[in-house]
């Protein structure tokens, strides 16, 4: 047993609120593992992540999810995409070296806006357009949102998750929030 | 203004960051018989058309990718958005 | 006073009554009346003065378009100046000021400067103000900024809280008038996603202000019938009290909404939005705004535009007089005198310029046939006309009609320029309509009823269709045309008396006509000579006016004399609602670093490097000052151990079986042959060859790097990588990706760095020199399984490690830092202390890799591999690069000990004049040295590196400050390296 030890702390310790109309979660205990698809690897890629979490490769601009929902693969780029799961779902060693991986867990936060009136609040700070037959469930973007780099995905009728850096997780939380404030 | 994304559609181009001419993808061969004078024209000179312009463009506040855009100056309408690394190898002869 | 101009009827709320103020007296008005009508009903006609003469002024039309009404609302902090009362929406304890005068609104004492008119004509600043020079700063313009000019400003910041968003259509309705209802249910129906947007607070355009028939209803209730099935329709975005003031590129609208302006109880709420609308097309359906025809003494209280007139009659229930008379130039015009003869308001006589029948008969109304207005009298107030004819008629309000212009200016955003329609007598849309737009009703010069509505329900079909959805099926609702005939008459030439053309900037036809006199040949160089058009109306009632006036002088037809385009915004826009919510704290993102919270309750002072928080010294009780925690802080860990957040630098995750080699071509020196486990030293350069980054890069693994890069310059670097990979060398198999935000990283510096790491680090990984030497790296755990990353780098110049956890231990890790790190009297040092120990050990830091300096300048000549290619290395060989007398980077230090030193300051030769022509270089860094006790500078010199030893003056010209400083090593402490090895 160490001497010491490490606390964790999620950068908006935990933050859940209910708003008139709008849920706002602080998303704890995400883990993120981003896969960089080799140059001419993207085959080999598709079916080791296929075997190693049941989840069939996206396009860009999509996500995918495992049978039981607890991962989400959201592909950002031509050769990039994100695992999004809990904390150890992901083991990068199952993709057996078909692709490169980076844990990215700690350089995000998560937080997920749902309920009837969230579109009216994005419309605030996100231009993408979150017209439900434009941006279908399931879709993902990576965009700004009031100056920060943000990734908007889909994840049910009026749900979204939103991803910004970690070390501005109060500037994001803020803008989220006022935006909310401003439309409910 | 609004760069249409060949991979994710219409992007508002406060997403991108501007290069400049899309000659800076032309580096020279620094083995080659002139490098220097050939580095030196691809370092500092670049065309300025009133017109049409092929130019580099970063999207990054969105997938990372560098474009190659076709703009005409005057008008700002756009007639061509390419992947650069697909137009980079194309230059270099496919791969 | 009573509301003695109120008579029935209209679209206002007469059971419910709202009471305001305007210049301290109390008035009572209705929902739906504007600050406007309700003036008009309380016998309110002087409302202002003029910007130049403050001549008495009224309300002159019933829009946007109003030159005249500007007033100041409310007071203290919310004090809005020059707001158009014609647009204000009335609310229960508006408070309203007429403004631009001194004393009282009747006696203004600044009229006298009407008398001074005859000395005040055009260009009259310009040709008066010019001599003698010095006076223009100290006597005339202050003189003008009192005299001129509008409204005041509070002063005080803005206390209303502004926002911005993001809409998205298929198709943007500009305009809820007629054509613009048509089209939104038309395109409405065919499924498309439609926003219709409109700047007043009712829909509805002039079926609000005139009494229309649609669909064989009345058009106010076919309006609102329009309304509720467009309301009902989930595809349609009705934004009210919303201008589109701008077009900008590929379908982009700028729209300015109006939330709480006309609330009594404004709530928590933005006051406005500014939403940056994405349309695939846009559907211009503004209408058209009536001009009025130049006469003498057309300013007056009381003398409005003929279709104002109208609209307060028909839509407000308030009639601008009692004995109304007419002047015009074409048939719509008469309609103001039967609607108001319909409501029992008395017409003393119509005046048409035209000589021919009359069209029209009106019960008890004098006509004059082919006579116009030459003058009128009343000065706070107009009390009587009098006609070519030589007639002179009482009358208290005379309306004015010189025909309607098209609405063009969005279709000029993009320089579109309108083309002459000789059958209206006016610019209608023309060139190259911003892509995506088209026009449709009065804006397009389609000025009557049922055409304008086919010709909205047609373009929105057409429009529609070509998105691909399916053209509505219905109907275009149907009206009658009615007569509009319109002759080219713009200002009465038998008037003496000055004839107003531009009434916010009061320019006269006299000036116009001047200018030209004066050789002013385009219509561009009248405008800037005469003020024309330029105010805050940018000349909607004045400017087709002036060029009729132009071309007459000239001898040349309206086309040809030219026209003035429009840009945005189409009506102001408040500066709060262009920062929307970027104001104060909330200007831009903070980043926070992961020990901030630590930091925070250990009493560091904070400093902003780029959008990060970082802290910059910790105070202790007792410390006076910030040297005194910066010299401590030094001292300390140089003494034992000291701890620094520096998770701000870059760090950029590389991956790739091409991965050695892209750093080879990245970085100036070699990296092929870097072993995993180990960290190298690495300098970029520019194509140009100037140096542009510097750090350190660790190999993790087999195809595996992590590199860092300075702070300012994490997202640059990145993209230049990017860039690299992408578009110079696609065959590469390599990958990036930022963990700049996933890692909290601190270095932990000085003799006892080891010891204290020892107590965090798991068995059974080995930290000793011989096991973990300098420039070594590893992926470990600590605290009992924690995954960490160790790399043996200094940046100090101490024995020092850089230690990395998952961000979100960081701030734990920090306190378990200081715990652990008790016994050995750790401290933690902010930026100050990091910055001087670098300067003490000679690192180059962003003041030396400046832009202007190469690897040579830097004394890292020998970084740049020479067999090799890199980024800027074929540039870098230059021979004026190369020159031997070169600034080399070296120390300084002060001859006499207790001299300050100061960055900036240029290097002079001893004996030689302090002049550019002996400049020899400049200070870049300085720090008070508290290992040293003395100031320290690095700078660049020529020959520095040869130049050990020698005295120079450095001279700062703009602190009046020289110093004798001696040239030493860059390297003051542990110029061999050994500290940072042991």
């Amino acid at each position: 047993m160490a001497e010491y030890s490490l606390k964790s702390s999620s950068a908006l310790s935990g933050y859940n609120h209910d708003f008139d109309g709008i849920k706002l979660r602080e998303l704890t205990g995400l883990s993120i593992l981003s896969i960089a698809v080799p140059l001419s690897g993207e085959a080999a890629a598709k079916t080791a992540i296929h075997t190693a979490f049941g989840i069939f490769m996206p396009e860009i601009g999509a996500s995918t999810t495992s049978a039981n929902l607890a991962m989400r693969l959201v592909r950002l780029g031509v050769d990039q995409l994100f695992l999004l799961g809990q904390s150890s779902d992901a083991k990068p060693a199952q993709l057996k070296g078909t692709v490169y991986t980076t844990d990215q867990s700690d350089v995000w936060i998560g937080l997920e806006l749902s309920g009837p009136k969230a579109r009216t609040a994005l419309a605030r700070i996100c231009p993408i357009d979150l017209h439900p037959k434009v941006f279908a469930i399931d879709a993902a973007a990576r965009t700004s949102m009031e100056h920060l780099g943000t990734i908007i995905i889909r994840t049910g009728n009026d749900a979204f998750v939103l991803l910004s850096a970690s070390s501005s997780a109060s500037s994001f939380l803020h803008a989220v929030e006022l935006s909310i404030g401003n439309t409910s | 203004m609004i760069i249409n994304h060949p991979l994710l559609g219409p992007r508002d181009a406060a997403e991108f960051v501007y290069l400049g001419d899309a000659s800076l993808m032309e580096r020279p061969d620094p083995q080659g018989p002139e490098a220097a004078d050939n580095f030196h024209d691809y370092a500092y000179l670049r065309k300025n058309p009133a017109g049409e312009h092929r130019e580099l463009w970063y999207h990054e506040q969105g997938d990372r990718s560098w474009l190659v855009v076709t703009r005409n100056t005057l008008t700002h309408e756009i007639s061509k958005v390419e992947l650069a690394r697909d137009v980079a190898v194309t230059r270099r002869g496919g791969q | 006073m009573s509301q003695v101009n109120r008579i029935k009827g209209g679209l206002i709320d007469t059971n419910r009554s709202l009471t305001f103020t305007f210049n301290g007296r109390k008035m009572q008005g209705h929902p739906g009346d504007t600050l406007a009508s309700a003036l008009l009903a309380n016998g309110q006609r002087l409302v202002g003065r003029s910007f130049k003469y403050h001549r008495p002024r009224g309300i002159f039309t019933d829009g946007s378009h109003e030159p005249n009404a500007l007033v100041e609302l409310e007071s203290g902090a919310h004090l809005e100046p020059n707001t158009r009362a014609t647009t204000v929406e009335l609310y229960d304890g508006l408070s309203a000021r007429s403004q631009n005068h001194r004393g009282s609104l009747e006696h203004d004492l600044m009229a006298v400067t009407d008398l001074l008119s005859p000395f005040m004509a055009a260009g009259f600043y310009y040709k008066t103000f010019m001599w003698p020079k010095a006076f223009w700063e100290k006597l005339y313009e202050p003189m003008i900024r009192i005299s001129a000019g509008l409204g005041s400003l509070s002063m005080k910041e803005d206390p209303d809280h502004y926002d911005k968003g993001f809409l998205h259509c298929d198709l943007l309705v500009i305009g809820a008038g007629p054509a613009g209802l048509a089209a939104a249910l038309a395109a409405g129906h065919s499924g498309a996603r439609v926003i219709l947007a409109d700047e007043d607070f009712r829909p509805g355009g002039r079926l609000s202000g005139e009494t229309f028939v649609v669909d064989d209803i009345a058009g106010a209730e076919w309006t609102a019938q329009a309304l509720t099935e467009l309301a009902a329709m989930d595809n349609v975005h009705i934004l009210t009290r919303t201008t589109i003031y701008g077009a900008y590129d590929h379908g982009v609208y700028g729209a300015l909404e109006r939330c709480t302006d006309h609330l009594a109880v404004k709530g928590d709420k933005p006051r406005q939005i500014l939403w940056r609308i994405y349309s695939k097309r846009a559907l211009l359906t503004a209408g058209a705004t009536e001009r009025p025809i130049a006469f003498g003494n057309n300013d007056r209280p009381g003398v409005m535009l003929a279709g104002a007139v109208r609209t307060y009659v028909n839509r407000f229930g308030v009639t601008p007089g009692r004995e109304v008379a007419l002047f015009t130039n074409n048939d719509d015009g008469w309609r103001t005198a039967s609607d108001l003869a319909a409501k029992g308001v008395s017409i003393s006589a119509i005046v048409d310029a035209r000589d021919q029948a009359a069209p029209a008969t009106i019960p008890g109304a004098q006509v004059f046939m082919g006579q116009s207005v030459v003058d009128t009298k009343g000065r706070k107030g107009l009390k009587s006309i009098t006609l070519s004819g030589g007639h002179t008629i009482p009358t208290d309000c005379l309306a004015v009609s010189g025909g309607w212009n098209p609405n063009v200016h969005l279709t000029c955003h993009q320089r579109g320029r309108p083309d002459w329609h000789e059958g209206i007598n006016a610019f209608v849309p023309g060139g190259a309509l911003p892509p995506g737009m088209a026009v449709a009703g009065a804006a397009n010069g389609t000025l009557t009823l049922g055409a304008a509505l086919s010709e909205g329900h047609r373009a929105a079909n057409a429009m529609t269709k070509d998105l691909g959805f399916n053209a509505s099926r219905k109907p275009a609702p149907k009206a009658e045309d009615e007569a509009h005939e319109c002759a080219a008459f713009w200002h009465v030439g038998a008037s003496r008396a000055r004839a107003w053309v531009d009434l916010q900037n009061d320019v006269t036809a006299k000036d116009i006509k001047q200018a030209c006199v004066e050789g002013m040949a385009s219509v561009e160089l009248v405008k800037r000579y005469t003020t024309l058009g330029m105010a805050t109306d940018q000349g909607k009632t004045s400017n087709i006016t002036a060029l009729a006036i132009m071309a007459e002088v000239n001898g040349k037809t309206i086309p040809e004399t030219g026209t003035t385009i429009f840009r945005p915004p189409y009506t102001p826009v408040a500066m709060g609602a262009l920062a929307g919510r970027a104001r104060g704290k909330d200007f831009r993102p903070y980043r926070l670093t992961p020990s901030h919270q630590w930091a925070k309750a250990n009493g560091a002072t904070f400093v902003e490097t780029g959008n990060w928080l970082r802290a910059q010294w910790f105070a202790r009780p007792g410390e006076k000052g910030w040297r005194d925690s910066v010299d401590r802080e030094v001292k300390m860990t140089r003494a034992s151990v000291g701890i620094c957040d520096v998770t701000t630098l870059g760090k950029i995750d590389i991956q790739g079986r091409d991965a050695a080699e892209f750093l080879n071509r990245i970085y100036t020196n070699a990296w092929l042959k870097l072993p995993v486990g180990k960290v190298r030293y690495g300098l970029m350069l520019r194509e140009d060859g100037i140096a542009y980054d510097d750090g350190t890069t660790a190999r993790l693994g087999e195809n595996h790097y992590v590199m860092t890069t300075t702070t300012a310059n994490a997202v640059l670097v990145f993209r230049r990588m990017e860039f690299a990979r992408q578009c110079l060398w696609p065959d590469l198999d390599v990958h990036l990706i930022s963990t700049t935000d996933g890692w909290a990283q601190y270095a932990v510096a000085g003799p006892n760095a080891r010891a204290l790491l020892a107590k965090l680090v798991d068995a059974p990984f080995d930290i000793s020199n011989e096991a973990f030497p300098f420039m070594a790296c590893a992926e470990l755990s600590v605290c009992g399984g924690t995954k960490a990353r160790l790399f043996r780098i200094s940046f100090s110049g101490e024995m020092a490690y850089e230690i990395a956890v998952p961000t979100r231990f960081g701030n734990s890790l920090m306190e378990v830092l200081m715990e652990a790190g008790r016994e050995f009297d750790a401290v933690p040092y902010g930026t100050e202390a990091l910055g001087v120990m670098r300067i003490e050990k000679g690192h180059a830091a962003g003041n030396e890799l400046n832009g202007q300096t190469t690897a040579l300048n830097l004394g890292m000549a020998g970084f740049i591999n020479k067999n090799k290619d890199c980024i800027g290395k074929v540039l870098s060989e230059r021979p004026d690069m190369n020159r031997d007398d070169a600034i080399r980077l070296v120390g300084f230090k002060p001859v006499d000990h207790s001299q300050k030193l100061a960055a900036g300051a240029h290097f002079i030769t001893k004996g030689d004049t302090a002049n550019m022509a002996n400049d020899q270089g400049w200070m870049s860094s300085v720090a008070f040295s508290p290992t040293f006790g003395h100031s320290i500078g690095l700078g660049f010199i020529k020959r520095g590196h040869q130049r050990t030893g020698e005295v120079v003056r450095a001279v700062n010209p703009a602190r009046g400050s020289e110093v004798e400083v001696e040239i030493t090593s860059p390297h003051f402490f542990d110029p061999d390296g050994g500290i940072q090895r042991g």
